[in-house]
């Protein structure tokens, strides 16, 4: 019999940080929520194996990263994320952050989805490049190419923008 | 002005809009998806039967000059048990019987038998086939008050095996050949699926399936999806110039064999334009409950096992150091464990029979050797299927064995096999056995009867 109790509390505790990362990797609230959902149904499967060696977190990381990127091979091309444009940068602080906010995203979803997938990664999830490639089922030498690509397009980005330059904050870890 | 990427993601998801939590919905479909899973998996031990009975036939022998010469049964890598460490099972203490069916004399005329158990623990119950007609009579048997459903006519001649029993549907597969060409006959699925709902029948066909050897060696399997998996013939072994070698027996002695492959296509079974290509070329496989493990080749040499996690698509391979001369004959898998079914050789003192066990991480669990023996999971194989079965058709350990994967323990559970290939899948924790019957005395397949034992391991 698998522990549900055990299950369910693992799901309410990560399921608010997996949701914020489906939503960068995606762009969208409501089909973040559907891929989390997914995300834990395989975890559910997997879980008395997971429980036992005790990475359920990186499994349910994984598993989501599957759901998106599936996803979005199959995703229309008529389904686009609708975001304000970066180039019109609005007045004051708050309003600069919330265009600095648009713009990432907006800049994210004309990223190819490994790419994006990378970039939440490496920068959001403060993964290591090893890890991300063992998230994305590819080598490391494959994460750092895309993810070099991924920044340089969104660096072009806001440097063509009023926002001015885009920075990678704290420390990177290799 | 300078934008810091890992700050802007953190403040572009501090505060998400509220959802739905609904947990219980994961909980509902998680379940359902498991009980898929144990089906699709059970799907690997009845055609793990059907290859093991295939691969334990002898082939035609070759030139005695031939002979393989003087030497004895080489001991497998890793932990080994053999037939005389069982333990001797007892009922009420190992199993439960909870029901059994006895056909006094089979060479007389077909009788009824027990072809599985459905997910819900009734009994697929077969008469048949009888009269000119070759026709089947199907059940569904309450073992506990030995009521039966019978299922409507099926107008099906050939041997039908079960390939999902669960509570919603049943689905059994034929075997149809045909010869449009004039040419060696080709094998292909004839499917059936019966939906318990509304008790009928339907029998799908794919019209983008590839034609070949659809069926050969390879019934099929329900996958975690609810997809249908079958393998199309793509490589086969030939055997050496000359023939094969002859054993110590006299028999010819088709060890270290070049295995065969199949290229995995899946269908649906509710649409039959949707055919798929699964672009895996494979030996054996099978569904555990959260991966795909399949072997290189089958049917011969195989000296690598592949493992692919359903949920992430990550894949690792090993190699199972099956021996220098085993053959697979058969693969079944269940949670973190693969079971082998290997043919690896006949010496100066016997057969070399193994069953393998392996964990999915490739580390050797054990190995069961023996002479004249062979072994499968027998009960669902899905997420809490623990039982091999071990069949010994030796004069000396003739009988049923069990071996849980759970607790490392070796049963015996009979004294007797009977010389008929009966029985299917079970539920987890469930298992089919048979005993001979009738005027046998003691003579391994002359026995005129049969009787099976559906039973409840502890």
């Amino acid at each position: 019999m698998r522990d549900e109790a055990e299950f369910v509390a693992f799901a309410q505790g990560a399921r608010l940080r997996l949701r914020r990362t489906a939503f960068l990797m995606c762009g969208d609230w409501d089909r973040a929520s559907d891929h989390v959902q997914e995300a834990l149904i395989r975890v559910y499967v997997a879980w008395p194996r997971l429980h036992r060696a005790g990475f359920e977190y990186a499994y349910a990381r994984k598993a989501l990263v599957s759901v998106v990127l599936d996803h979005g091979r199959r995703r229309s091309s008529s389904e686009i994320v609708a975001e304000p444009d970066p180039s019109r940068a609005a007045e004051g602080d708050l309003a600069e952050q919330v265009t600095a906010r648009a713009a990432l995203m907006t800049a994210l979803a004309d990223l190819a989805p490994r790419q994006r997938a990378c970039v939440v990664l490496r920068y959001f999830e403060d993964l290591s490049v090893a890890d991300t490639a063992a998230s994305l089922g590819c080598t490391e030498g494959t994460v750092k190419s895309q993810t070099a690509r991924a920044l340089a397009t969104l660096r072009t980005m806001f440097d063509d923008s009023p926002l001015g330059e885009l920075t990678l904050g704290g420390p990177t870890s290799w | 002005m300078v934008n810091d990427i890992r700050e802007i993601m953190r403040e572009a998801v501090a505060s998400p809009p509220e959802e739905g939590n609904d947990l219980a919905q994961v909980l509902r479909t998680g379940r359902r998806r498991v009980r898929r899973r144990r089906t699709g998996a059970v799907v690997g031990a009845v055609v793990l039967a059907a290859v093991v009975t295939a691969g334990i036939g002898w082939r035609p022998g070759g030139e005695d000059g031939n002979q393989v010469a003087n030497r004895t049964v080489p001991q497998p890598e890793g932990p080994v048990l053999r037939l005389s460490d069982a333990t001797e099972g007892v009922e009420g203490k190992d199993y439960d019987v909870l029901s059994s069916r006895t056909n006094k004399d089979l060479d007389a005329g077909n009788g009824q038998y027990y072809d599985g158990v459905t997910e819900d623990g009734l009994i697929l119950f077969r008469d048949g086939p009888h009269g000119i007609d070759n026709r089947t009579r199907l059940a569904l048997l309450d073992p506990a008050t030995g009521e039966k459903t019978w299922l409507p006519d099926l107008d099906e001649d050939g041997q039908m095996v079960p390939v999902e029993l669960s509570a919603d549907r049943l689905v059994l597969i034929s075997t149809v050949y045909s010869d449009e060409e004039g040419n060696a006959l080709t094998a292909a699925p004839r499917v059936r699926v019966l939906d318990r709902a509304t008790m009928k029948w339907s029998t799908p066909s794919w019209p983008g399936l590839p034609k070949g050897d659809v069926a050969s060696g390879r019934i099929g399997a329900v996958g975690p999806d609810g997809r249908l998996y079958l393998g199309v013939l793509a490589t086969e072994g030939q055997a050496p110039p000359g023939g094969w070698s002859t054993g110590p027996d006299g028999e010819a002695d088709d060890a270290a064999a070049e295995g065969e492959t199949y290229d995995l296509w899946s269908v649906s079974l509710t649409d039959t334009t949707d055919v798929r290509d699964e672009k895996l070329r494979v030996g054996d496989y099978a569904f555990t409950d959260d991966a795909l493990v399949w072997s290189a080749t089958t049917n011969g040499i195989n000296e690598r096992i592949h493992v692919r996690d359903l949920a992430t698509g990550a894949e690792h391979d090993f190699d199972p150091r099956s021996g220098e001369r085993c053959n697979l004959l058969g693969l079944g898998a269940t949670g973190d464990r693969i079971v082998l079914s290997q043919y690896c050789g006949t010496y100066d003192n016997g057969r070399d029979d193994r069953i393998q066990v392996l964990s999915t991480e490739g580390d050797l669990v054990t190995t069961v050797q023996g002479d004249g023996i062979d072994g499968w999971i027998v009960d669902n194989g899905g997420r809490d299927g623990h039982l091999v079965g071990v069949r010994s058709v030796t004069r000396t350990g003739e009988g049923h064995y069990v071996f849980d994967l759970d607790t490392g323990r070796l049963v015996k559970v009979t004294d007797s096999v009977s010389s008929y290939a009966l029985g299917g899948p079970a539920p987890a924790g469930q298992l089919l056995w048979d005993t001979g019957e009738g005027n046998g005395e003691g003579r391994i397949g002359q026995d005129k009867g049969a009787t099976q034992w559906l039973v409840r391991w502890r």
